[in-house]
């Protein structure tokens, strides 16, 4: 397990470097686009771990999570041309994310409901590595489908409010009342009663780190 | 937590914890939170959800995702856009299930189709035949258009050639006719061979004008006094004048053959003629046989006749050869009455005409005021309407019950997958 750079990557993202190109990510897309193409190069170092983590986390299957990532970024990369720096150069990518990642729903979902094949889910067994992702991903399983998304927005891809809002498509104050009502929600299931094997083990878990 | 008792609403704490407020609101929140323990212990709890969150983490990128994004970035670069790549999903292999559900639905739908379709061709249509109309016309009109044209050149000689005819005719029928006389009076003899040896052909014949006038009231007129000029007659009119259309007429003349010629000219210049033919049959050979018959028949009578004056026999033959006679007489009659005819259509040229106003459309027209017409056209909407409706009401009586049968035998499946669909999106 290495350790993944949660949030370093996004949080600076925005903001100009004092590296090699110090530029903001929405002045290196459009640099990409003019034709210069270690700007995309600069680009994915700052985003390819944050949108793996994008995928990682809300699909099950590492392998279908890799190829979404790419997917994504191939996206991008068509897209380039048409860039204007109106937004946010990660809304605009997590925007895109979204959207593959629906289409991915939708045609798993579809799969499984029309053409009986295995829908995609729950993975069996786990080994002892991976058990807190495991949990994780179970507990945060059980929150409404859009409370979940508020929340994986907010804590692992480090949204505003108001970013939130305008990639859900949701007013401000439910993106609000959403991330409160699922935090809370989220803090009782890891704390859970042990009736719960899961979270008893996530317990254990936790005071063993 | 009692956000009416309490000035900082929990929201507000958390909005707080993710830095979301503004610089005032924040040093409201934090020096509240340094006085309540209920805050305090929430914002404890938020910190510890984030930080239980932060321990989910995700392995770091596989080298293989790299190697294919840097590479379409090159293509990219590059200018050059690979193809758009295969689905990711392939079609995989079809099972006994996805065979049995893609078969199913085809089938239901080919059920619902068949259904539909044979309900809505089961209705009758009433406008079908309507509409193949209009097109017949227009095309025999264009088909006739150029005739005018045409027959303005060849006109002097072939008017000439009718006179020459009439001229040559009319001592012929004077003939014919006086020889018919003699023949009716029972003179005996044979009258009829002068006609045979005066041989000049006998023709019929017919004329059809369509013309276009600009004053139907004055050609109307002015026909009526061709006709008395050329001692003609109409053996049939008809004068419509309908609405909103052009008045028409529709005459068969009979003329006398001699003053064909003329009257026609004279027809002519009642307005444009849009269509005209000429067309004679030649009845000599007619009229020969005819004759001839006749004379056998009249032959028959006088022997006949002479038989009952010169013999005296028995009552029963005298009887019989009176009925003979009679039937004789009979025949005789009927072949003149044709004889009779077929002269007079030689003697008399039939001109079928039809005379057409050229349309102009008035502005009030004679069809009523126009609140008249508002009228009538709300009435007509409303009587559509209410079609309509009945129309759609008797729909679904008489296939109402079915559909609703139909759409319960396949809409309970398509029902129960899609709620399944919904089910598994929601989960993923």
């Amino acid at each position: 397990m290495n350790d993944a750079p949660r949030d370093s990557e996004t949080e600076s993202s925005h903001t100009p470097q004092s590296g090699e190109l110090p530029q903001s990510d929405e002045q290196l897309m459009v640099a990409f686009a003019r034709g210069q193409a270690d700007a995309f190069t600069a680009l994915f170092a700052r985003y390819k771990q944050p949108l793996f983590g994008f995928f990682r986390r809300r699909v099950t299957d590492p392998a279908q999570a890799e190829e979404l990532t790419q997917e994504t970024f191939v996206a991008l990369l068509r897209a380039a041309a048409r860039y204007r720096p109106a937004a946010l150069f990660r809304t605009y990518l997590y925007s895109i994310g979204f959207k593959i990642l629906r289409a991915y729903r939708r045609k798993a979902a579809f799969r499984a409901a029309f053409l009986g094949e295995q829908p995609p889910g729950r993975e069996p067994a786990i080994d002892s590595a991976i058990e807190t992702q495991a949990l994780m991903r179970q507990a945060v399983g059980r929150l409404e489908q859009l409370d979940r998304e508020v929340l994986l927005l907010r804590e692992f891809e480090q949204l505003s409010y108001a970013e939130i809002a305008g990639l859900l498509g949701l007013p401000l104050n439910t993106v609000r009342s959403r991330l409160f009502r699922a935090r809370l929600a989220l803090h009782d299931l890891l704390a859970a009663p042990a009736s719960h094997p899961a979270a008893q083990e996530f317990a254990q878990s936790k005071e063993r780190l | 937590m009692n956000t009416a008792t309490h000035p900082v609403a929990p929201e507000e704490v958390m909005a707080f914890l993710d830095g979301e407020l503004a610089p005032a609101e924040a040093q409201a929140v934090s020096t509240h939170l340094d006085q309540c323990a209920d805050c305090a212990d929430l914002a404890g709890r938020l910190r510890a959800t984030s930080e239980s969150l932060a321990r989910w983490t995700v392995p770091p990128v596989p080298a293989s995702l790299e190697e294919a994004v840097m590479n379409e970035a090159s293509y990219v670069a590059a200018g050059r856009i690979p193809a758009k790549p295969r689905p990711r999903f392939s079609t995989g292999r079809w099972g006994w299930k996805q065979w049995a559900l893609g078969g199913g639905g085809a089938l239901a739908a080919a059920v619902v189709l068949l259904v539909v379709s044979s309900a809505i061709l089961s209705r009758p249509v009433r406008q079908a035949a309507r509409s193949v109309e209009p097109a017949e016309e227009a095309r025999t009109e264009a088909y006739y258009q150029p005739q005018p044209t045409d027959s303005a050149a060849p006109m002097p000689t072939q008017s000439a050639g009718l006179a020459q005819m009439g001229a040559l005719k009319s001592p012929a029928l004077a003939q014919a006719a006086k020889a018919s006389a003699e023949g009716r009076a029972g003179g005996g003899g044979a009258p009829l061979p002068t006609l045979q040896a005066a041989a000049a052909p006998m023709i019929a014949r017919t004329v059809s004008l369509t013309i276009v006038v600009k004053d139907f009231a004055a050609a109307r007129a002015s026909l009526d006094s061709i006709l008395a000029r050329h001692r003609g007659y109409a053996a049939q009119l008809t004068a419509a004048t309908a609405e909103n259309a052009p008045r028409s007429l529709q005459a068969s003349l009979r003329i006398p053959a001699p003053e064909l010629t003329t009257a026609l000219a004279e027809l002519k210049t009642l307005g444009r003629v849009q269509n005209e033919s000429q067309s004679g049959e030649e009845v000599t050979q007619q009229h020969a046989d005819l004759a001839a018959r006749l004379q056998n028949s009249r032959e028959t009578e006088e022997r006949l006749r002479a038989i009952l004056a010169q013999r005296t026999g028995k009552i029963e033959d005298v009887l019989q050869v009176e009925e003979e006679i009679a039937r004789v007489r009979g025949e005789i009659e009927q072949m003149e009455a044709e004889q009779q005819a077929l002269e007079h259509r030689v003697d008399f040229a039939s001109v079928d005409l039809q005379l057409t106003e050229e349309y102009k459309a008035e502005l009030n027209s004679p069809s009523g005021s126009v609140s008249n017409r508002l009228r009538n056209a709300f009435v007509a909407g409303v009587s559509n309407a209410a079609e309509t409706i009945l129309g759609i009401v008797l729909f679904l009586e008489e296939d109402g019950p079915v559909l609703v049968i139909w759409l319960a035998i396949l809409g309970l499946p398509v029902f129960l997958l899609v709620r399944r669909y919904r089910r598994i999106r929601a989960k993923l």
